[in-house]
């Protein structure tokens, strides 16, 4: 059994009669050891779905899911005390802005040491040593003195290997990565990634890696996990989903890094943006803005396939020439990417 | 922090300056002759006239008379009352720990029920708690104080008879004056409801005194308590499964009160001249009621020593606020 397992989880803010689904019935799991990396542009739900993990979506937000395990107890099930116990200890998060993560009124030391008192307990002294040793391990150079400091006197980096300690204090099991480099400097962002791949390798801990960065999870992930719009668009092992994508859209996601834009004038993009709560389209989310679409995309909405032991959410996944199969006309009537 | 508290006092004595400056000339700016309010209607010839000019110093220039008021002051001399004859100083002192007691109720009342008014309306946003709070709040914001207390004064001391109606303490007891702090007095003197007696005094000046601060430090709570609430340090702490109790009052009001902090030091001055009015109302015998005997009576010592002390305290209370400030926000104690 998987240490994780979403099935379906569907995410909804606003009204009841006409709401808003910001996550619309994804489904994935994380195993012991795994790096699961999940993709997309802004707005495409990968940190709703996260923070739907973590339970801290707030009212008037919805959590619905099919089921929602982790090591095999029903997350969405138990009481808000229990799910506590689990929640900064099994499962821990790291977050986008390691500069506001910190609460500036608080030391370093107070703010790892709490996380500790609230799961582990022990005196004192034990949370303070274990603390230390957390500051080494995450590789904040001169230690002791960094215990005593407020986040104001640290770096974007240090900050960031400080949420990280405060992250792996309790030796959780799943560690929710969400886009931990995206505020950090070129240089700063590769040791972050090289920490967290060590302390994922070390613990055997499962983890969950949000990202835009393509080139990232291909080094980083096991599996990827591209969504779009809060719909889970395409899934499968990194390797074959960079070798040959099935979908139009991660497709044209890696058609859109710099270096496959070698010999071409211009970086290649794709116009438009991601649908929003007003601009839905009634067919493929998609639609609007892929090559291959026809009216059959923009009409109906294609579900998650199989195809080629890979999840598709497209009605021309394409094969291994980067060509949509199954197509009726050919013709394309949708977006000019 | 001892350099930062050292640089803050270094700030004071220019105001301080600048205040005596403003009261001794604004006062001379009123009409009225003292000399000839201190005559009443019987009147005073010209010859006594003269030489009562001479003997208050009216005489001379008046930047002569500032500078001499001003050598006075930095000795500790505020000059002496023309009414009483006493030294100004003195009265002071035998009246301020009323206005401070009266005061310190004030604020601990506006506090005690603003901070967690605010905090309630902060996390039950839109409902009708909300909004139940922040209407109460504006009401009494904008209610004027002598009216406020004469509404309290009408329905919870003649209507139900729950609290005296003035006054800092029934004509039963005497308490000699230790402190000068009625409360403490009281509990001292071991006198039987005496102390009870002093505590049902201050409960109608102590809400009519404090509930425009608490309105002003409910709205702060609430609207700086919002912002922090929607701070990713906060997704952190619930993300570490810390119980929503402690990420409330641990991680979010530490950092909201800081602005609410300031709001209070401000508020001080507020309440000090809401003592003017308060203690005119309920006869309450402190600061305020006597600098207002002063003015109408042009007593210039007693209106410059009182508005010099209230000023002295004003900044005092404002140094305290940012002390305060630097030990609740690193941030500030670090700058250098």
């Amino acid at each position: 059994m998987a240490l994780l397992e979403v099935k379906n989880l569907t995410v909804e803010f606003g009204s009841e009669d006409k709401p808003f689904r910001a996550v619309d019935s994804v489904s994935y799991s994380v195993d012991r050891g795994e790096v699961l990396g999940i993709v997309g542009e802004s707005g495409s739900g990968k940190s709703v779905s996260s923070l739907a993990v973590m339970g801290l979506i707030d009212f008037p937000g919805r959590v619905t899911a099919d089921s929602l395990t982790f090591d095999g107890q029903d997350l969405l099930g138990m009481s808000a005390k229990k799910r506590r116990q689990i929640t900064g200890k099994d499962i821990a998060m790291i977050f986008q802005d390691p500069m506001s993560a910190l609460n500036p009124c608080f030391t370093v030391e107070a703010q790892i040491m709490e996380a500790l008192k609230v799961h582990e307990g022990g005196t004192k002294k034990q949370r303070r040593e274990r603390t230390l040793d957390l500051l080494n391990q995450v590789g904040i150079p001169d230690p002791k003195s960094r215990m005593t400091a407020y986040p104001h006197q640290l770096s974007g980096g240090m900050s960031q290997r400080i949420v990280i300690a405060m992250a792996i204090a309790c030796q959780p099991r799943l560690l929710i990565a969400d886009e931990p480099t995206t505020a950090l400097d070129v240089t700063i962002q590769a040791q972050i990634i090289d920490l967290l791949l060590k302390l994922q390798e070390d613990s055997d801990m499962g983890l969950l890696l949000i990202t835009h960065d393509l080139a990232l999870v291909s080094e980083a992930a096991n599996r990827i996990q591209v969504m779009y719009a809060g719909q889970l668009f395409e899934s499968g092992p990194a390797d074959s989903i960079f070798a040959a994508p099935r979908h139009p859209y991660t497709q044209a996601l890696l058609e859109a890094l710099p270096e496959r834009s070698e010999g071409h004038d211009r970086l290649r993009t794709i116009p438009g943006v991601v649908p929003g709560q007003y601009d839905r389209p009634a067919g493929c989310l998609l639609a609007p803005r892929c090559r291959y679409a026809d009216d059959n995309c923009i009409k109906n909405r294609p579900d998650v396939t199989d195809f080629n032991g890979r999840d598709v959410r497209c009605f021309y996944p394409l094969n291994d020439q980067g060509q949509p199969t199954g197509q009726i006309d050919g013709q394309s009537t949708g977006g000019t990417v | 922090m001892l350099g930062f508290l050292f640089r803050r006092l270094g700030d004071i004595i220019p105001t301080f300056f600048g205040v005596t400056l403003l009261v001794f000339f604004l006062i001379r700016l009123i009409p009225g002759d003292p000399i000839l309010m201190l005559a009443g209607e019987r009147g005073v010839d010209p010859a006594r006239y003269a030489e009562l000019q001479a003997q208050y110093g009216f005489d001379q220039p008046i930047i002569v008379q500032y500078f001499d008021y001003l050598m006075g002051v930095f000795q500790g001399d505020l000059g002496k009352s023309f009414v009483t004859k006493k030294p100004v100083l003195d009265e002071f002192l035998t009246l301020f720990p009323a206005t401070v007691e009266l005061s310190i109720m004030g604020i601990l009342f506006a506090i005690g029920i603003g901070v967690p008014l605010g905090v309630l309306a902060a996390i039950k946003r839109g409902t009708w708690v909300d909004h139940l709070t922040m209407s109460v709040s504006l009401t009494g914001y904008s209610m004027p104080i002598f009216w406020w207390a004469l509404l309290l004064i009408m329905f919870f001391s003649t209507s139900l008879g729950w609290t005296p109606v003035s006054g800092r303490l029934s004509v039963f007891y005497f308490i000699e004056p230790t402190t000068g702090f009625m409360l403490i007095d009281t509990l001292i003197s071991g006198e039987k409801g005496a102390f009870t007696s002093a505590l049902s005094h201050l409960i109608l000046p102590t809400i009519a005194l404090g509930t425009i601060p608490m309105a002003v430090i409910a709205r702060m709570t609430r609207s700086s308590m919002l912002e922090v609430l929607g701070e990713e340090y906060i997704r952190v702490a619930r993300a570490k499964g810390l119980s929503p109790l402690r990420v409330i009052m641990v991680h979010a009001l530490r950092n909201a009160l800081i602005p609410v902090i300031t709001v209070i030091g401000l508020q001080v001055g507020v309440l000090l001249a809401g003592a003017i009015l308060t203690e005119t109302i309920f006869s309450w015998p402190g600061i305020g009621k006597w600098i207002v005997e002063a003015m109408n009576r042009r007593d210039y010592p007693t209106i410059q020593g009182g508005i010099l002390m209230i000023a002295f305290l004003v900044m005092s209370v404002n140094l305290i606020v940012d002390v305060l400030y630097g030990i609740i926000n690193p941030r500030i104690r670090h700058k250098r």
